[in-house]
């Protein structure tokens, strides 16, 4: 199990004649994934969740916060003593053509972390290759056709399989996807997502989906929970199918407005908000860090920041950062209905 | 226990099949272009000069003082040296010396500079502001001028001797272009995964980064070649240098400023003979560079 | 500018592309008809390797070696076959009567030079005689597509996010007034928002200089949301074409059918959604004979396999399908008719 506890990073820029700027990529996250369990991180390019995924990941440290894995807090720790437990962790970048290395075949890339794993937990060479042969399986392809393969002569959806199969070869307990199914073609997206699923139930591995198309989140599997995040805050926070289904914060409603709607199978939801101006970083922090393009803000949204909890007025399921919730129906509807 | 014997055998056929692919695509590479092998060719020429040529001979060359500065003919191809002696025998002789340095020099600075590249741009930090220091300071020292130095106390009798000089010196630039190409390469994803896997740094560096290198490193060892042949010659020819042994630059030394070759016609044979081979050394190295690109990207050998 | 406000159509007639490789030419796009009608916008779609980005870069001429147009013609009103057109003639075709936006337009545009300075060249290099009405057009292109003209023609492609180059992108298309546009690719690597900004853009800029638009994407919910008429691609062939509602609410083909099977959606029956088996075809995976969809098809017949199906008018769309439609799925005619 991993938990974070107000996770907190700033990055600094050169900016200039006046020296650095501070753009504050991670404001106080807090989250917790059980074994099997999925948690969705979900917010446009630039909210921090990629920042996030690393930091879980182990491949950055946050400034403050801690992070928990297995009971173990992680900011007491050395790198090289966090070393053993952020390897329960594997990363799936968002690039399958990028994350193999183009000069070694699949069978090279997967045996160097397998006879590491063979060396530490004692296991004989014969083992290596075929657990090589095991995992390919697992993830659905061929060992046959992709070992002796190159990563130029897959196609993108089998390279992505293979990057998972290499994630697993160090029994993880989670995995990070960033943005995992977005640079492969549509047609195969969910076959991913459905191997990703079907980790979960297997093996009792953790997922955390990092993703800008909230519809993914959906196919990742049941009971898990959907983080949105805005410029490095969380603002809404609940089951998946609830937060989509029933989103109360108006930047969860915009992210789910801007889903395109497939004319012919579906109409747009009746409520649909368009946000009305880009992310600008450069937006100042005082109040209600949306306000700026939120079409319902008020004198106190730029006045005071909402936290994250739940609403005794306006009771939900899930908890926002709003001072203005209100339940809106932004998906789209079955065209028939 | 054959079943457990099993797989490894699997394992070291796996690899020879992949070395025997590799040679394959590299065959296949060079047959794409003919200037490919014509480059093959001429390299493969040399170093059989080098290896064999001087064995063609005897020690000491026979001189015939009655053909000095002989034309070319049939049996002096090259006319002969102010001494009668044979110059294509004299190019032959004198190429293992040129030859050894210019490879002793590739090997030094190849192997230095990838090394101080790769560990400057990999580990970063202060040991890359170190490394990077070092290797300004090795640009910034003028070669000609310190060998010139080190000519007065020093002989050159061995060309291993010799390439140890002009490797030292020259190390820097690929240093500098190794280092930028891994700053590049490490935030690619792959080697992002290595290091969350946990893989050791020797594995990430040798088995991750090198061989995306390799055709580059290829490429600076063959032009070095050139360049410490170049550099060699030029300093025989010179004169800083002195000469116990017949070398290229000897001959081009003797034939401008003993032969005359500038301004007598007599001598020219003499002066074209060691410049003819420099080139035509020179156009197999930039002929076989052509194909390195494809050799070492699996995507480009095979097709 | 006097615009003349009648948008041309266009007409693809047998078009054959052809790569060649090692084992001989191989037809990217084999064959392929096409009309786009004035006015509309057309969305392409398919996976990789359908040879959609081919057909596009066949609408400039423009295709690259090894590739060569080998067979059909492309005619374009007030322009003729641009198949036909060389040198000269071909390159001032570019961009003032055929705009291209390109793919991962965000990294096509020169990192050493503003914005202005690029605009500039290319109005020198089509001779436009009054310099001072394009960097004028320019600025209200860019104002048009929510943008401050002039800062974005002093910045540098650095300075611009994603969707801010795409729209510069679309700027350079049509700034020397084409009025028939290609765009490959318009929103990949973009966010939800910023993709459904640029769509929004693409329609009204498309509506209000009288356009004939080509949209190029695998992403079926991108089109979905601007095209009229939607094509499908599968091997080098338009497997499908018609309005986007019908095809989408009622598909015909099966290829069509797995496609919109395999979208990730907002709404919709979670059980029912599933990626397209098999893989996208590569050049050399082709089936030499029948048809080319076989291999992953679900329905396919004997007959499939030694005849190639012809595109023929049914269900007001062109199919090129052996099974006889209609399917059970009616088209649901009440609000898109």
């Amino acid at each position: 199990m991993i938990t974070g506890t107000a996770i907190t990073k700033t990055f600094r820029q050169r900016g200039g004649v006046l020296g650095h700027r501070e753009v504050p990529a991670l404001r106080g996250v807090d989250f917790a994934i059980e074994r099997g369990g999925a948690v969705c991180f979900i917010g446009e390019s630039g909210c921090g969740k990629t920042t996030l995924g690393r930091i879980i990941a182990g491949l950055e440290t946050c400034d403050s916060g801690e992070i928990v894995i297995d009971g173990t807090p992680m900011s007491g720790l050395s790198p090289r003593r966090r070393r053993p437990y952020f390897r329960r962790v594997q990363m799936i970048h968002q690039d399958p053509y990028s994350a193999l290395n183009p000069t070694r075949t699949i069978h090279q890339t997967l045996r160097a972390p397998l006879a590491l794993r063979a060396r530490q937990t004692g296991r004989p060479k014969p083992w290596i290759d075929a657990r090589a042969e095991e995992l390919l399986a697992l993830v659905g392809i061929d060992p046959g056709y992709v070992l002796p393969r190159y990563p130029h002569q897959l196609s993108g959806g089998m390279r992505q399989r293979v990057v998972i199969a290499r994630a697993l070869t160090m029994d993880p307990e989670a995995l990070v996807a960033d943005e995992a199914v977005s640079m492969i073609d549509v047609s195969l997206r969910l076959g991913i997502l459905a191997l990703l699923r079907r980790l979960r139930e297997q093996l009792g591995v953790g997922v955390l989906f990092i993703t800008h198309d909230i519809a993914t989140a959906r196919y990742i599997g049941d009971e898990s929970e959907l983080y949105v995040l805005y410029r490095g805050q969380v603002v809404e926070h609940g089951p998946t199918e609830t937060v989509i289904n029933e989103p109360v914060h108006p930047y969860t409603q915009s992210l789910l407005s801007a889903t395109p709607v497939l004319h012919g199978l579906e109409r747009p939801g009746p409520d649909r908000i368009v946000p009305t101006e880009a992310l600008d970083e450069r937006h100042g922090d005082a109040g209600c860090l949306f306000a700026r393009r939120c079409p319902l803000a008020t004198e106190r949204c730029e006045r005071d920041r909402p936290v994250l909890g739940h609403d005794p007025a306006y009771p939900t399921t899930q908890r926002h950062a709003c001072f203005h919730p209100r339940r809106r129906q932004v998906i789209p509807l079955a065209a028939g209905a | 226990m054959t079943v457990t014997a099993l797989p490894g055998a699997a394992g070291r056929s796996r690899r020879a099949t992949l070395r025997r692919n590799f040679w394959r695509g590299v065959w296949r590479v060079l047959r794409r272009k003919p200037s490919r092998m014509a480059g093959v060719a001429i390299c493969a020429l040399f170093a059989v000069m080098g290896v064999a040529g001087p064995l063609l001979y005897p020690a000491h060359l026979p001189r015939d003082d009655d053909a000095l500065y002989a034309p070319p003919s049939l049996s002096h191809p090259f006319g002969t040296d102010f001494e009668g002696t044979d110059v294509l025998a004299l190019v032959v002789t004198g190429s293992r010396y040129v030859l050894l340095t210019g490879l002793a020099t590739a090997v030094i600075t190849v192997a230095l500079g990838t090394a101080v590249g790769l560990f400057a741009g990999f580990r970063r930090g202060w040991q890359d502001t170190l490394l990077m220091r070092l290797t300004d300071l090795n640009l910034a020292i003028p070669g000609l001028p310190l060998l010139l130095v080190l000519s007065t106390v020093w002989k050159f009798e061995s060309p291993l001797e010799m390439g140890l000089v002009l490797g030292l010196l020259g190390w820097g630039g690929i240093a500098r272009a190794v280092r930028s190409q891994t700053l590049s390469l490490r935030e690619r994803g792959f080697i992002e995964a290595a290091r969350g896997l946990g893989l050791p740094t020797t594995h990430i560096i040798g088995r991750e980064l090198l061989p995306s290198m390799a055709p580059y490193i290829a490429m600076n060892m063959l032009i070095a070649v050139t360049g410490a042949v170049y550099a060699q010659v030029g300093l025989f020819f010179l004169g800083v240098l002195p000469f116990e042994a017949n070398n290229w630059g000897v001959m081009l030394n003797l034939a401008v400023f003993s032969g005359g070759a500038l301004t007598t016609p007599a001598a020219l044979p003499y002066l074209l003979a060691p410049l003819l081979a420099i080139l035509l050394l020179t156009l197999g190295i930039v002929l076989v560079v052509d194909a390195m690109d494809e050799i070492f990207n699996p995507r480009l050998r095979e097709e | 500018m006097e615009r003349h406000l009648t948008a041309p159509g266009v007409r693809i007639r047998g078009l054959t592309v052809v790569y060649n490789t090692p084992s001989g030419e191989l037809p990217a796009v084999s064959g392929v008809d096409l009309t786009l009608a004035p006015g509309t916008i057309t969305g392409v779609v398919g996976e990789s390797g359908s040879g959609k980005s081919t057909l596009a870069l066949s609408m400039l001429n423009a295709v690259q070696p090894p590739g060569r147009i080998s067979a059909g013609s492309v005619e374009i009103d007030g322009l003729g076959d641009v198949v036909r057109l060389r040198g000269e003639e071909l390159r001032r075709t570019r961009g003032r009567k055929v705009g291209y936006v390109f793919q991962a337009a965000q990294n096509s545009l020169n990192p050493l030079k503003t914005i202005g300075a690029q605009l500039l060249d290319l109005g020198r290099s089509h001779d436009v005689g009054d310099l001072r009405a394009l960097v004028r057009d320019a600025r209200e292109l860019l104002g048009r597509m929510g943008m401050d003209g002039a800062r974005v023609l002093d910045s540098r492609q650095h300075e611009l996010s994603g969707g801010m180059r795409q729209r510069v992108g679309i700027m350079f298309a049509l700034v020397l007034d084409a009025r028939v546009v290609v765009l490959d690719e318009p929103t990949t690597a973009l966010d939800m928002i910023t993709q459904a900004t640029i769509l929004r853009i693409i329609r009204e800029v498309h509506d209000e200089r009288a356009l004939t638009t080509l949209v190029i994407t695998h992403d079926v919910g991108a089109v979905a949301e601007v095209a009229d008429d939607l094509a499908v691609m599968y091997g080098g062939r338009v497997v499908e074409h018609g309005p986007v509602a019908e095809v989408l609410g009622a598909p015909e083909h099966p290829y069509t059918r797995g496609l919109i099977r395999a979208i990730p959606r907002l709404s919709g029956d979670l059980g029912l959604a599933r990626a397209l088996p098999g893989r996208p075809p590569t050049l050399g995976t082709l089936p030499a004979a029948g048809c080319v969809f076989r291999e992953r098809c679900e329905s396919s017949l004997d007959l499939c396999r030694t005849a190639e199906p012809v595109p023929a008018a049914r269900a007001g769309r062109t199919v090129a399908c052996h099974l006889p439609g209609p399917h059970a799925v009616p088209v649901k005619r009440k609000e898109y008719a």
